[in-house]
């Protein structure tokens, strides 16, 4: 009798024993081409201004454009790749507690692995030279999923 | 003349001591010419303190201002007499703590923790180096990939930080 008393007490403990962040992670993920001039790619329309005024404060071109875009949801431990153009693919796998393993592929070989937290709205963004006047960029963002009314009542506490 | 002595014939003085030993001292005055001689100090000094006591004025009445030393003489003795609470903790809970500390351990021991370091890169392509940089006012971290040929890297003059010097960027 008295065990299955404290058998509650327990899984509540062991419970909280798990990783905070065993959910599944919505991630959006961004290609950017960052050029001083439009030159042929004046045909994307311009990036996100709140990702490009970002850049602007790190980076010397004028102008962003938003290549192309992908969502995901990943679940715990598991891997998604991102196809975001012929030459560049992501391979993002979540581990829990927002944080991702993230793995770059250019032209099929790999560029760069790395872990990252991943909190949003942060920003983690990938990039290095395309050629001489261009340059690309990979922006990756976790979702906040949570309810914007839930969201509230915590930012009032 | 000790000074137990010396207290004894203070406390004589103020008629502080019990009648036999109070007879004691009596007998030991008498006859006794260092001792008789504290006796009359002390009593010069009683005598002076009790007729030339200064008066106090205070701002309130005579009533409050004792009523205040009152309040706060009981207010002083309340809180010493408050001993700390001795917490009682339910019977269950101790055991209960324990068996799900276990359970925790258990757990830990299933799925063990391995995680990398975050914020790290931990490989790059062939030929290339990455260079983290974390812009704490913009939220936002950037990996910024490079070659690492000999030639001067093109993306070396690509980034503000370096001449602008901005100190919320932190550069790994």
């Amino acid at each position: 009798m008295r065990f299955f008393e404290l058998l509650p007490v327990a899984v509540v403990c062991g419970g909280l024993a798990l990783p905070a962040g065993a959910a599944d992670l919505k991630l959006e993920a961004r290609l950017i081409r960052g050029a001083n001039d439009g030159g042929d790619i004046v045909k994307y329309k311009p990036a996100d201004p709140e990702l490009s005024a970002k850049l602007h404060r790190m980076f010397k071109w004028s102008n962003y454009y938003e290549i192309t875009n992908a969502t995901a949801g990943i679940a715990l431990n598991k891997n998604c790749e991102l196809k975001l153009s012929d030459a560049c693919t992501i391979r993002v796998k979540n581990l829990g507690a927002s944080r991702v393993e993230v793995n770059c592929i250019g032209h099929g070989k790999q560029l760069c692995q790395g872990a990252y937290a991943l909190t949003p709205p942060q920003w983690l963004v990938l990039g290095g030279n395309d050629t001489a006047d261009t340059a690309w960029f990979v922006g990756l963002r976790a979702i906040d999923t949570k309810p914007a009314d839930i969201k509230k009542a915590i930012s009032k506490d | 003349m000790n000074d137990n002595i010396q207290l004894d014939l203070q406390a004589w003085l103020d008629g502080e001591l019990p009648a036999a030993k109070g007879r004691r001292i009596d007998t030991e005055i008498a006859g006794d010419e260092e001792a008789g001689r504290l006796i009359d100090e002390l009593r010069l000094v009683k005598d002076s303190l009790a007729g030339n006591e200064m008066g106090r004025n205070v701002p309130e009445t005579r009533e409050f201002y004792w009523s205040k030393i009152e309040r706060e003489i009981q207010r002083r003795t309340q809180t010493q007499a408050q001993a700390p609470r001795r917490v009682i903790w339910p019977r269950w809970l101790a055991p209960a703590a324990g068996f799900g500390a276990l359970a925790c351990l258990l757990l830990l021991a299933v799925f063990p923790i391995n995680q990398p370091g975050f914020d790290e890169t931990s490989s790059t392509g062939e030929g290339l180096e990455a260079v983290t940089f974390h812009d704490q006012a913009a939220g936002m971290t950037v990996v910024w990939l490079t070659d690492t040929a000999p030639a001067q890297p093109a993306g070396s003059s690509d980034l503000k930080t370096p001449h602008t010097g901005n100190p919320e960027v932190e550069v790994e």
